[in-house]
């Protein structure tokens, strides 16, 4: 019993904690006699969280490799074939950034409002929002001169994106409605919203497809190099996470966020409008996830079809801001990883047949180890005395 | 009660239980480090000591709730290996924790039986039977049919001690027992508790009051840090001998302050009624008044609507009916921030829940609330520099011990917390300061800085209301002194003009007329 009691949260102030941090020479310890005991550290640095994340890395990546043992192929050729196809060579690993592209704006979506104890699971359907206003921008005004009309259709994408975010913290802020669900089901909603727009008022014309007419090549994102698809919305996503980061940790309002992320009682008794924030970060949150999906648009496929969005990329966001910690540098890392892999995953599968859908299970094993990572390292093992 | 017998029994002034070099180990904590009591037969045993001395602990172990790490406990000189309470129980040791064990829907009669052994026959006619006569033989009126949750406070403590003497036991271990007690409620506790004893029953109590001590013990263990200062026949010290031993130097036990005139009012609260809706109890048509130099102390056992009343004021929740009003403005349905800028400081009760962010750094922590202050930020961007410069500061003028302005807080301790919290709310020099339990968990020193604080604040000018469970802080500090009971002020006086006693009766209920309305 004295186990379980002795690593029970504490409700009271703790008058001696401060003594904790102590360290105590590890290799004493270690030769000291007695039984081990894992116990709750009261501070976790961030190098805790690094080592510990590089270690859920590297367990996921023996597990991938018991499993294609399994499938009776080598390891290390799987993991030299998906390296090979992820960054091997200059065209596979521009392409690895064009995949990661939309992922770095969905994970920090994701990041923003986990940060902010907002369970934002839409990021799938504000993508799909971002281009769908995209679209009605450049829809509804053609004769925009070029830059003016990028700079419109981006602003429509985030604002579409905005306000779908919107509708789900508005019902959490008024009604109390769960996130959780509302943003799940928001996701259900564009879809069939966007199939609607598809087969009806934006179908092209000429063909018998749900989708809409290809756009005009001048609103095409400019692309840095001849023989690579990586487009000028890469470069809005570093961007983007820069801006996030400096949102986060050096203004009021991210002030704010991290602290209705924290304890929302003690925000609202020093004077934060936890309702407020909530809505300003929603918004902000959507609008990333919208920015993506202009971004696929201009600077991918320049038309909506069936396939718009076939990707999940908003769901992968998700994923990605967990395995990052919701850190914005973080989320590039791990973007770009996860781009690598699914890009990585078509090799392997041509190379060594085994199957893409492979990408799939490392993504998961990784973020369940990562989480675990998270957790444990606010533990640490220690030896104590023998019991009397 | 003393069913449980041991063979090989102690006689009176013996030694009945012993800690014999108890070593318990929390993370980061030696919460008793090689501790040794004796305790004897038929005594009333105290263990004083500041919160976080080790008290609980030790009593935790002898309790059988934690295993030392080292050392041993011997019951009438032998070995006791204790795996769980129902060992100790079985043994014969009982305790009653700080927050208690009972079930609040079911009935008083039913909670004390539920503890049976299944082995044993469940009788609830005898058990009847002799609940009635426990609570005749001791003058306790409870019915024990009564559904505890209805109980006050005082009446569950009882039901908790008499289940314990159910079973028979013979060491009854009481943990801080007065802090939920009237004057007149601890005086009918240790009233019984003196009896008991000479009935033969050994009690160990827990306490961080000197006062309780000298009035009841017979002999008294001083913890602190988690070792044993001492233990000295209560006959033979003074309360001022034991402030030193437990604190390891010499104390003030008087705060010094000089008297005061209250100007103008800056807060005054009219008839406001508040729902419990949210558990934060309720309000009844509450009125008090505070003028600026002054403290006006809000006594009261906990739960009568502390709580509602500090929420009404910092704007947290909206009363219902009536009006409040800060240095002359209608604040009744402002928000928090608003209020807040009219120069209100707020120092919660529970500072972990409502005073800080534990996972920010003490620098954000000391500007929590004023992030958008121009001092602070500009154009919505933090200004870090002045962060820095105004965290600095503070841990200087308030005497933080932080390795540094970017510690996280979690890791310090409660004094340094409250501490954080008095600086973050004292720096704009505020018109009223509302004070809820300021000094509740800290050591006698971090108590005393705080009080000192307080007062300096009242001297500046500030208004303050100062909600405490202690009245020896209320009578301390208070410039006058208002009883909140069930929701409302039944009664306000100066401390010159009444006692410890009259309070006491008001805490309980019992209005007064002459007092006039507050
Ligand atoms: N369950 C626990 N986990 C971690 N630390 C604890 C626990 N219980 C007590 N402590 C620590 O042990 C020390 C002694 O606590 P306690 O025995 O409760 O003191 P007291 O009862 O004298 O106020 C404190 O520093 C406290 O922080
Ligand atoms: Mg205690």
């Amino acid at each position: 019993m004295s186990e379980q009691v002795a690593d029970a949260p504490q409700d009271g102030p703790r008058p001696d904690d401060h003594e904790a941090g102590a360290g105590r020479d590890p290799l004493s310890m270690l030769l000291q006699p007695g039984a081990w005991r894992l116990e709750r550290r009261l501070h976790t640095r961030p190098v805790h969280e690094l080592y510990a994340t590089l270690i859920a890395l590297a367990i996921t990546a023996v597990i991938i490799g018991l499993l294609v043992i399994i499938v009776g192929v080598s390891p290390l050729d799987a993991f030299a074939s998906l390296y090979e196809g992820a960054f091997g060579n200059r065209e596979s690993a521009l392409e690895t950034l064009v995949q990661a592209t939309p992922l770095i704006l969905t994970g920090l979506c994701a990041a923003i409002a986990f940060r902010a104890g907002v369970w934002n699971i839409g990021g799938q359907g504000q993508f799909i929002a971002g281009a769908i206003g995209t679209w009605w921008v450049y829809d509804t005004f053609p004769g925009l001169p070029a830059p003016v009309l990028f700079v419109a259709m981006f602003c429509g994408a985030a604002v579409f994106g905005a306000v779908w975010a919107t509708v789900a913290s508005v019902l959490l802020v008024r009604y109390g409605t769960n996130e959780i669900l509302t943003t799940v089901m928001l996701n259900f909603v564009i879809d069939s919203g966007l199939s609607w727009l598809l087969s009806g008022p934006w179908q092209a014309n000429d063909t018998p497809y749900s989708q809409t007419e290809r756009m005009v090549e001048s609103t095409f994102l400019p692309r840095f190099f001849d023989d690579s698809r990586l487009h000028l919305g890469f470069a809005l996503a570093l961007v983007m996470a820069a801006a996030v980061h400096f949102l986060v940790r050096r203004t009021n309002l991210g002030f704010e966020l991290r602290a209705i992320g924290v304890n929302k009682q003690a925000a609202s008794y020093k004077g934060i409008s936890v309702g407020a924030t909530i809505i300003a970060v929603m918004a902000i949150s959507g609008a990333l996830a919208g920015l993506a999906g202009a971004g696929e648009l201009l600077g991918l496929h320049h038309r909506i079809n069936f396939e718009f969005g076939g990707q999940a990329v908003g769901f992968t966001g998700i994923i990605v801001a967990l395995v990052a910690r919701l850190h914005p540098a973080g989320v590039i890392v791990v973007a770009i990883a996860f781009a690598g892999l699914l890009n990585g995953a078509t090799q392997m599968q041509v190379g060594t047949g085994i199957p893409a859908a492979l990408v799939d299970v490392i993504e998961g094993v990784a973020l369940v180890f990562v989480l675990l990572a998270a957790v444990a390292c606010r533990y640490r093992l220690r030896k104590i005395a023998h019991h009397g | 009660m003393a069913d449980a017998a041991q063979s090989g029994a102690a006689a009176p002034g013996e030694n009945i239980l012993v800690a014999e070099d108890v070593t318990k180990v929390f993370p980061g904590v030696v919460a008793n480090d090689s501790v040794s009591v004796e305790i004897r037969r038929a005594e009333i045993h105290c263990l004083l000591g500041e919160n976080g001395a080790g008290k609980t602990t030790l009593a935790d172990i002898l309790y059988g709730v934690y295993r030392p790490e080292e050392g041993q406990v011997l019951l009438n000189g032998r070995p006791l290996e204790l795996h769980s309470p129902r060992d100790a129980i079985e043994a014969g040791i009982g305790m009653v924790h700080q927050h208690f064990e009972l079930v609040p829907p079911m009935s008083v009669i039913e909670n004390v039986v539920i503890g049976t052994p299944a082995k044993q026959w469940l009788d609830l006619t005898e058990a009847r039977r002799r609940l009635e006569e426990f609570f005749a033989d001791y003058d306790v009126e409870i019915d024990p049919d009564a559904e505890v949750g209805r109980l006050s406070v005082g009446e569950q403590q009882w039901v908790e001690i008499f289940k314990t003497l159910y079973f028979g036991v013979e060491i009854l271990i009481l943990d801080e027992p007065t802090a939920v007690l009237t004057p007149q409620g601890i005086d009918e506790l240790f009233r019984i508790l003196r009896r008991m004893r000479d009935e033969g029953l050994t009690i160990i109590l827990i306490t961080h009051k000197l006062k309780e001590v000298m009035d009841l013990s017979d002999r008294v263990t001083v913890l602190r840090r988690g070792k044993v200062v001492g233990t000295v026949d209560t006959a033979d010290v003074e309360q001022r001998d034991l402030a030193r031993m437990m604190v390891g130097r010499e104390v003030l036990m008087q705060a010094d302050k000089a008297a005061s005139t209250a100007g103008e009012p800056v807060l005054e609260v009219e008839e406001i009624h508040l729902g419990s809706d949210t558990g934060r109890g309720s309000l009844e048509g509450l009125s008090i008044t505070v003028g600026s130099g002054e403290i006006v102390g809000v006594a009261g056992v906990s739960g009568n609507g502390q709580n509602a009343l500090f929420d009404a004021v910092v704007g947290v929740r909206h009363p219902e009916a009536g009006s409040i009003r800060i240095t002359g403005q209608d604040t009744t349905e402002s928000a928090p921030h608003r209020i807040a800028t009219l120069g209100v400081a707020s120092v919660p009760a529970d500072r972990i829940a409502q005073g800080l962010m534990m996972d920010f750094s003490v620098k954000e922590n000391l500007v929590l609330g004023n992030q958008r202050e121009r001092q602070f930020s500009r154009a919505g961007i933090l200004n870090r520099g002045q962060i820095d410069t105004f965290a600095a500061e503070s841990i200087d003028t308030f005497e933080i011990k932080t390795p540094s302005a970017a510690q996280i807080t979690r890791t310090l301790s409660g004094g340094n917390l409250q501490k954080i919290i008095m600086a973050r709310e004292l720096s704009g020099q505020p018109q009223l300061i509302v004070a809820h339990q300021p000094t509740r968990g800290l050591d006698i020193a971090a108590t005393e800085y705080v009080r000192r604080r307080l007062i300096q604040e009242r001297d500046r000018g500030a208004g303050v209301l100062l909600m405490s469970e202690d009245l020896d802080e209320i009578f301390q500090l208070s410039d006058r002194i208002a009883v909140i009971y069930d929701g409302r002020i039944v009664a306000v006086t100066e401390p010159d003009a009444t006692t410890l006693e009259q309070i006491g009766m008001h805490m309980a209920g019992a209005s007064d007329t002459d007092q006039g309305s507050p």
